[in-house]
């Protein structure tokens, strides 16, 4: 009864209400913008990855009629473009593109999924510059800030939002003087603050996933209710955390001035300056090795290789004069001679860029150890998971991509090697990429530990406030 | 349940036993025995500081007592908030409302608070109008409401719950004569209804017009008790008066 009487009173007041009711105006019209930005970065991609696709086929269907044609008699364009030959056929002209296809939520939640590539290029001289040139070289926080998308508004404006509804939700009925008229009543002063956060949890927390729902009837985001399950809980308490602490805060009975000033302070520290604080230390304690050092030692290993190559290249040469007239890259030895220098290559690539995994491993490890010091990074982590837009689901791309990449060389440089030409029954035999999506199960035990310990803080703070409210027996 | 036997083997509505508040070193409260039947308006008469509002906020559990016992119908407010609150109205200094919305709004709130939800609007816009609203106030903000209307309404919200005993704390402080007047009468209506009420004010004039019996405190003691139809009001401003002085 008395909270469906708080209820019905909350509504007539927010009714009633124009500046709040303005201010609920333009956080819905934050949150359609966000939407729409999620939405439109959602079709872009999938039609990056429709096109993607379709060039695989086209690729496939071009090289096998020019088979077909050659072995009717037709004469290869270029005898360095022959699709006989397993570099070509291997190669650029045979390509494959291994494609993630967006998350099932990424209109809720962009996440990183504009910054990591959702797509590779793979031939037989796919190499570790090939990933490390897609990526981003950067903090792992700042990745995490990306385009204004509804989990930016979750993260960063729900909260101010909570706390503007909420930062007065006892200090005002004091101030106002209605307090001892309330509490004059057979009801508790826990029981009335919980029924008007309620309403205002309702308001802010519906609007949220309102929004949400539209997002995903438009880009038909229903097929994974255990992600939508866990983007909602995460919301859900991530919310309900910055209302039992403007509870808390209200119930130390201090005015209104002060709960805003100390809200907002909570906010600044738990939203921006912890992450900031724990983005600074990994640079500081794990620093990345500059990518202009990077990219300029990259290119000294493929210089070397390729000039190395053209040593051997020139000395097999001398050795057979009668190839001096015209290079055949069917010959045996030179198509072994080619591979080994691009191994080369991709050997001293690999050391490059060892350290700067490590180095980055340890940065997101450090992130991951601190991120437990604030809600909001603990919930902007669940978000991005739900939505298949964070770290894990791209590093499980990259780590299959890598795969992918191996039982493509493999397939193709014994041939290299061995001076081999290939026909249309190759291509049958072409390896193809397919990507093994995480489970639901799997995101929801990375999620468990985050949600827990976000509970857990909206439980401490709740029964913090729920024991002082519960002493709240005057109006003074 | 505590329970103290009185009359017709009831307990008093209100009951002060040794009732004491003390605020650090200030004794806001020493003592108080005190028995209000039903149909009595029992007026705590003294100056700023005497524990007349303390008395009523210990009746209302406000603030716990430091010694003593505060009895609502036999039970002791301490440990049955929610049953002693159900008996009680209560009609602060200063009647403040949700100043957004209208007199019957707020009537529709703290009634149903009060565990009168089930009175429908023309009901409680009837109530408003017995409390002495015009009706065409009756659905205006609170806002344009003056300090009079708003005792209406406070008046209004008690009558609602239809309480056993009522709590004033100075309710015609600031009021006009005539709406203090108007104030007087509808006490009078509830206590021929069987209403206790206990009520501070500095108004000598108007705890003799409206109570049955008067209370002179000072220092958080009851220095004496009159009935009113016992004394006049010259008699009672010059009791008063002398208690006043040390």
């Amino acid at each position: 009864m008395t909270a469906r009487t708080v209820l019905r009173n909350e509504w007539r007041l927010l009714m009633a209400d124009r500046p709040l009711r303005i201010a609920l105006g333009l956080f819905a019209l934050l949150l359609v913008y966000a939407l729409v930005n999620g939405v439109v970065w959602t079709r872009f991609q999938e039609r990056t990855v429709e096109a993607a696709q379709a060039g695989n086929v086209e690729r496939a269907q071009a090289l096998a009629q020019e088979l077909a044609d050659i072995e009717a008699g037709a004469e290869p364009a270029s005898r360095f473009s022959d699709p006989r030959l397993p570099n070509v056929l291997g190669g650029a002209r045979g390509r494959h593109t291994a494609v993630l296809t967006p998350g099932p939520l990424t209109a809720l939640t962009v996440g990183q999924s504009d910054l990591l590539p959702y797509y590779y290029d793979v031939n037989i001289y796919t190499n570790e510059s090939s990933f490390q040139q897609n990526g981003e070289v950067e903090s792992p926080l700042n990745l995490m800030v990306g385009r204004f998308d509804l989990a930016f508004v979750v993260i960063y404006l729900l909260p101010l939002l909570v706390l503007a509804l909420s930062f007065n939700v006892l200090s005002e009925e004091r101030e106002q003087g209605t307090l001892a008229l309330t509490l004059s009543q057979p009801v508790s002063a826990r029981g009335v603050v919980a029924a008007k956060l309620a309403f205002r949890a309702l308001l802010a927390v519906g609007m949220v996933l309102a929004v949400s729902l539209v997002g995903l009837l438009v880009t038909g985001g229903f097929g994974a209710p255990g992600r939508i399950l866990l983007w909602c809980a995460a919301v859900v308490a991530y919310a309900l955390f910055w209302f039992v602490l403007a509870a808390w805060v209200n119930s130390l009975r201090r005015s209104s001035a002060w709960n805003a000033t100390v809200l907002v302070g909570a906010w600044l520290v738990l939203v921006v300056v912890l992450p900031a604080s724990i983005n600074i230390a990994a640079g500081l304690l794990h620093p990345l090795p500059s990518r202009v050092q990077m990219i300029t030692a990259q290119r000294e290993a493929s210089n070397e290789a390729v000039n190395r190559r053209s040593e051997l290249l020139a000395r097999y040469l001398e050795d057979h004069p009668e190839m001096a007239e015209g290079v055949v890259a069917e010959e045996p030895g030179l198509g072994a001679l080619a591979w080994a220098a691009t191994d080369a290559v991709n050997r001293r690539l690999e050391e490059v860029t060892a350290e700067h995994d490590a180095r980055r491993a340890e940065q997101i490890a450090l992130v991951r150890r601190y991120r437990f010091l604030s809600p909001a990074l603990l919930a902007q982590e669940v978000l991005l998971d739900a939505a298949g837009t964070g770290d894990a689901r791209f590093a499980g791309f990259q780590s299959q991509v890598r795969a992918f990449a191996e039982r493509w060389r493999d397939f193709f440089v014994p041939a290299i090697v061995a001076g081999e030409q290939m026909d249309a029954s190759a291509l049958s035999r072409v390896p193809q990429f397919r990507l093994a999506d995480e489970a639901s199960g799997e995101v929801a035990r990375r999620a468990a530990v985050p949600l827990a310990v976000l509970g857990a803080l909206l439980g401490l703070v709740a029964a913090g406030a729920g024991v002082r409210l519960g002493r709240v027996r005057g109006a003074t | 349940m505590q329970t103290a036997e009185s009359g017709a083997g009831r307990p008093p509505l209100l009951e002060a036993r040794g009732l004491s508040k003390r605020y650090g070193a200030t004794q806001a409260l020493d003592a108080l025995d005190l028995a209000i039947e039903p149909g009595e308006v029992y007026c705590l008469l003294g100056p700023n500081g005497a524990g007349k509002t303390t008395t009523i906020n210990l009746f209302l559990g406000f603030v716990p007592p430091s010694a003593g016992q505060a009895l609502v119908s036999g039970m002791d407010v301490s440990t049955h908030d929610r049953e002693t609150k159900h008996r009680l109205a209560y009609i602060p200094e200063q009647v403040m409302l949700y100043r957004n919305l209208s007199g019957l709004e707020n009537l529709e709130y703290f009634a149903a608070l009060g565990g009168k939800g089930s009175l429908g609007r023309e009901r409680l816009a009837d109530i408003l109008v017995e409390a002495g609203l015009e009706r065409d106030a009756v659905d205006r903000r609170v806002s344009e409401y003056s300090k009079g209307m708003r005792q209406k309404v406070g008046i209004a919200i008690a009558m609602a719950k239809e309480a056993d005993a009522l709590l004033l704390d100075e309710p015609t402080s600031g009021l006009d004569p005539k709406a203090s007047n108007e104030f007087s009468a509808l006490i009078e209506r509830l206590r021929h209804g069987g209403v206790a009420v206990l009520m501070a004010t500095h108004d000598l004039f108007r705890a003799k017009e409206t109570g049955t019996r008067v209370g002179i405190m000072r220092y958080g003691s009851l220095v004496t008790e009159l009935g009113t139809d016992e004394i006049g009001h010259a008699d009672l401003e010059r009791v008063y008066l002398e208690h006043m002085h040390d």
